[in-house]
């Protein structure tokens, strides 16, 4: 592995830029994203930055049960993320609807079926903790050594 | 102006300040243990009374699964809303989460389920398929065939004379096999969940240990 490859990866792995999107969520698991920014769990201290542009992201934490608005919307969004990058479900709606998914609701669960999602975090709403390590653990397994998984 | 850009650039050379931009950390993130986590088994005999299941407010996050002799309640993450219900219906102690078994205790608190079969005469038409399809009835009578009709007074309902007539409705344990079965929804079954407190015993100073 190169030394550039080394650089790139401790960059990574210090540097990760998150995007995060609603896609019909009762705003539970939002305030807990935003907990995560707050002193208490102070996600920059991780090297974690929310600024929620997805040209910018590598990271997209998908929040919600999926509601129809979003058909074509969300694959765009995702398209707009430039690679390496990687989606997040965060809570019980995008893995399953959560408590909204019953007969003749217009939720249209998992997301997965839209986007490709790299983890889940179970949990209405999931601890803020929960959500931090979910971002931790996937920077290992998706933004190291990119370039050469991508040859 | 510039006095003010000067200190304000001194604020940020001081060495105590420099040394906390770059090594301050949080606190390590732990959950406490009270935290109420997804429910886990505390090793107790599932009994199969499938309260957890009947109390769950959220769709497929609780099942109760065959296990080698016995039953066994699997909470499928990603469902379930961590609300701790299953654990305070449960009437045999099987799940715990964070500290909702212990303030049951503490305060004589539990959930009680009880059910009532309604039968819309009307609708009914003396078929017998829901006292053949109901478990209970099976084992109070294993005789009893289609039709509905038994000897015994133990169970649950039977058909008599044309009609349909219960006799237990407190053996009931609210499985609602019986509407499935009924052609002609005529039976229905509603269940029904009380919270209820118990004063406690608290051991009198008297009466030492
Ligand atoms: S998982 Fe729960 S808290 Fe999160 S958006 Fe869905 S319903 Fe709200
Ligand atoms: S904690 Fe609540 S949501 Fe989870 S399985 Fe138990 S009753 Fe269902
Ligand atoms: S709910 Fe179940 S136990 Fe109760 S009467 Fe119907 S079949 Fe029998
Ligand atoms: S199955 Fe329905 S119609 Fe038949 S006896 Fe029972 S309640 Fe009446």
């Amino acid at each position: 592995m190169s030394i550039l490859q080394n650089v790139k990866d401790l960059v990574r792995s210090r540097s990760i830029h998150v995007s995060y999107v609603d896609v019909g969520s009762c705003n539970g698991c939002d305030i807990e994203v935003l907990a995560c920014l707050a002193p208490r769990y102070d996600i920059e201290q991780y090297g974690i930055y929310v600024h929620n542009n997805p040209r910018e992201a590598d990271v997209l934490l998908v929040v919600g049960a999926f509601t129809p608005g979003w058909e074509e919307k969300l694959k765009g969004l995702w398209n707009k993320i430039p690679e390496p990058k990687a989606a997040i479900a965060i809570g019980n709606c995008p893995i399953s609807g959560c408590v909204f998914d019953r007969r003749g609701s217009y939720v249209d669960p998992p997301v997965a079926k839209h986007i490709p999602i790299a983890a889940e975090v179970p949990g209405c709403p999931p601890r803020p903790t929960e959500i931090l390590q979910a971002i931790l653990s996937i920077r290992d397994s998706v933004f190291a050594e990119w370039e050469v998984k991508r040859k | 102006m510039a006095v003010s850009l000067f200190w304000y650039m001194v604020e940020f050379a001081r060495f105590e300040w420099i040394k906390k931009f770059l090594f301050a950390k949080t606190a390590p993130l732990i959950t406490p243990a009270h935290f109420r986590g997804f429910p886990e088994p505390t090793g107790k005999a599932c009994q199969h009374a499938l309260f957890c299941m009947m109390v769950c407010p959220a769709p497929g996050a609780i099942e109760v699964l065959h296990e080698g002799d016995g039953w066994k309640p699997k909470i499928h993450k990603g469902h379930c809303i961590r609300c701790g219900l299953c654990v305070e219906a449960c009437p045999n102690g099987v799940l715990r989460s964070g500290r909702v078994l212990e303030t049951m205790w503490d305060q004589g608190t539990s959930l009680l389920f009880s059910f009532r079969i309604a039968i819309d005469p009307d609708l009914c038409m003396g078929c017998g398929n829901c006292c053949t399809a109901c478990p209970v009835n099976k084992l109070a009578d294993a005789q009893m065939g289609a039709g509905g009709h038994s000897a015994t007074d133990e169970v649950i309902m039977r058909v008599q004379g044309g009609d349909i007539l219960v006799l237990h409705e407190e053996k009931c344990t609210g499985c609602k096999t019986c509407e499935q079965s009924c052609p002609n929804d005529a039976i229905r079954i509603a269940r029904i969940l009380e919270g209820i407190q118990q004063p406690i015993q608290k051991p009198s100073p008297e009466a030492g240990p």
